[in-house]
This record gives C-alpha cells, structure tokens and sequence, in this order.
C-alpha cells in the first residue's frame, strides 16, 4: 500500500512539473516580443533537447519490455524508441541548419526526411500494440473510429488544399506540406482506437497522453504548413509551442506506462 | 495439499501462464509484478483468487483484459478436455469456476 502511494505521488509530482512546464513554456512564447532574439534560439534548441528526453524515456520502457525481438510487445517499443529517435535526429538537424549554418527556416530539408521516416516505426509500433487487443474492440466502434479519421482527413484537406495550392508552392513543399498532418491522422487513427479498448485502465492514460500528443502534432503540422506557405512562419512563432507539447505528452505517456505496467 | 488438487492446482496457473504470454514474456512478467505490487496477489496464489486477478486485469487494461482472458479460458480449457464455446457476454469468473468445477469432479 505504501508503495502505491509512493507511486501515486511520484506520478502526481511528475504531473505537477509538467504543468508548471507547460504554463512556462505558454509564457515564454506569449511575451516574447520582449526577447525575439532568445525567443528564436530557445525555439530551435529546445525540441532537439525534450525529443531526447522522449528518447531516453522510450528507451528505459524498451528496456524494461525487451524480451526477445520475435516478441510482439518487445517489437512494439523498439519501434517506439526507433520512430521517437528518428524524429530526435530531425530535430536535431533543424538545429543544426538554424543554429550553426545560419539558416533561417529549413524547410524541406534533411530535417524532415528524418520525420517523415519516423512515422513509420511508430505507426507499426501503435498498430501492432493495438492488434494485440483488437478483438476487444466492437466492429461499431471500428467502423465509427476510421470513419472519423476519414472525416478529419478530408477536412485537414480541404483546410490547406487553397491555401497551400495558392501559395505556388513547388511540388516537393506541397507534398511534404500535406504529408504531416495525413500522416498525424494515419497515427491518430491506431492510437484512438487504443484510447478506447484501454481508457478504463492504467494504461488508458497512456493512451490519453499518447492521442494528446498526436493531436497536438496534427494542430502544429497544419499551422506549420499554412504559415510557411503564407511566409509567415519565424522561428519562434507560437504554433512551435504545440510541437513541444507533442514531446511532453510522448514523454508522459511512456513515463506513465511504465508505471501503470 | 492432495496430489490430485495440486496437479488442477498447477494445471490452473499454466492456463493463466500461457493466457498472458498474448503479451509476450516481458508483459506476462510486468503484470505479475504490477499484480504484485498493486493488489499484493503473488503469482501462485491466482488460481485461488481468480477474482483479483481479473479486477488486477481489468484496473490495467480496461476492456482489453477480455482478450487476455479469453486466451487464458480457452488454454484452461484445452488442457482440461472441455469444449469451448464462446457465449455472449463473456464472464471469465463464470467460465473459470465452471472450468474448476468439472475439474474437481473428475479428480
């Protein structure tokens, strides 16, 4: 009993610090007329910095859940760790290109091959999960869940297709411009259903955390793609604070998964 | 402990041991130990308290728990010779308890 409320208070502190992070990070991006120069430079350093700590996290999960690689549940946090790496080496080449080359936005770059290819690890990681468990998901809720996804996909479609084909974008842009709020919702697609079958138990807050996250990369991503179109992207905007959030709720959510199993 | 009890006894947890292995060896061994921990219910002791165990499995996974439970009911019930057939509105602690029951019997 004293170990699980040694725990509750442990999760509860790491609750407590994510909140205080998140409303610091709201205020930093909300008075940073005040500090444009720091302002541009924490936007740049800070993502390579928190997708490492996602990393790590992931990593410490892999390893608590690292069996045998024939093993479904063990192949699931590989690819966990994987995918989150990949997206580390993006960040952290965004870094680079702004940082030390002096570029101002990189985009398309290397960057982004980096996290485009990280969303195949964890597409597999979150449906290969979920396949685990998918006889405990009515057919309804099956057909209602992807129906969703459909719906939202074609709304994120019509959202950008004007602003995006009117910007005279090239072809390369527009594609990667569309690829990642699609696939955000592909992600999306896997982990609402997890949030389902799991929502009643521990390990439905980890999938709360998981779909927050997603959902706060499906928001970054259009922004991201509508402002750079319309040029009004800078390092710092705003909107950057939703991929932090993406970050920390991943981070939470292996954190919490590792306590809840 | 009679032979005969020890050996449904056993026959009991290797049905929960197989059941749990849908999660591979790592999960079967973390929920052990969150079983553990949370509900005190050591591994040995789950085949006389089947109903903490489902509630354990329940309070981690939700509805997902069906799965692992059907997997351990239908490995219950190869083992022991029954035919299984799915009704609707799967109980694990009816089908278990009828399981041990017509196991007793034929001890």
């Amino acid at each position: 009993m004293t170990t699980v409320k040694c725990e509750m208070i442990d999760l509860l502190t790491i609750y407590k610090i994510s909140l205080f992070l998140i409303v610091g990070l709201a205020l930093l991006y909300g008075f940073q007329s005040y500090y444009p120069e720091f302002i541009s430079f924490f936007s740049n350093a800070f993502p390579p910095l928190i997708a490492g700590v996602v990393v790590v996290v992931s990593g410490i999960s892999l390893e608590k859940y690292w069996h045998r690689t024939r093993e479904r549940f063990s192949i699931v946090w590989l690819c966990f760790t994987i995918g989150l790496f990949l997206w580390f080496l993006g960040e952290s080449v965004w870094a680079g290109y702004t940082l030390i080359l002096g570029v101002d936005i990189p985009y398309p770059s290397i960057a982004d091959a980096f996290w485009l290819l990280g969303y195949i690890p964890f597409f597999i990681a979150l449906l290969l999960y979920v396949k685990i468990f998918r006889l405990a998901l009515p057919r309804k809720m099956l057909i209602i869940s992807l129906a969703t996804t459909v719906v939202l996909a074609i709304l994120v479609f019509i959202a950008l297709i004007t602003p995006l084909l009117g910007a005279g974008e090239d072809l390369t842009t527009l594609i990667v411009d569309f690829a990642y709020p699609l696939l955000d919702l592909t992600l999306f697609s896997v982990a609402f259903l997890g949030l389902l079958i799991f929502v009643k138990g521990g390990v439905g807050k980890s999938w709360l955390l998981i779909n927050a996250g997603i959902l706060a990369n499906v928001c970054g991503d259009i922004l991201f793609s509508y402002t750079t179109a319309q040029e009004i992207y800078y390092n710092g905007h705003p909107l950057d604070i939703l991929f932090d959030l993406g970050y920390l709720f991943f981070l939470l959510a292996f954190y919490v998964h590792t306590k809840e199993l | 402990m009679a032979p005969m009890e020890k050996l449904v006894k056993q026959l009991l947890f290797d049905a929960i041991n197989d059941g749990l292995l849908t999660l591979g060896e790592s999960g079967r061994k973390a929920v052990y130990f969150h079983l553990q921990k949370t509900f005190s219910l050591e591994m040995e002791e789950i085949p006389e308290k089947p109903e903490v165990f489902a509630e354990g499995l329940r309070k981690i996974f939700g509805v997902g728990a069906e799965v692992i439970e059907k997997s351990i009911i239908k490995s219950l019930y190869q083992k022991l010779g029954i035919e299984y057939s799915e009704k609707e509105d799967f109980n694990f602690l009816r089908y278990w308890n009828e399981a041990k029951q017509k196991a007793d019997k034929s001890s």
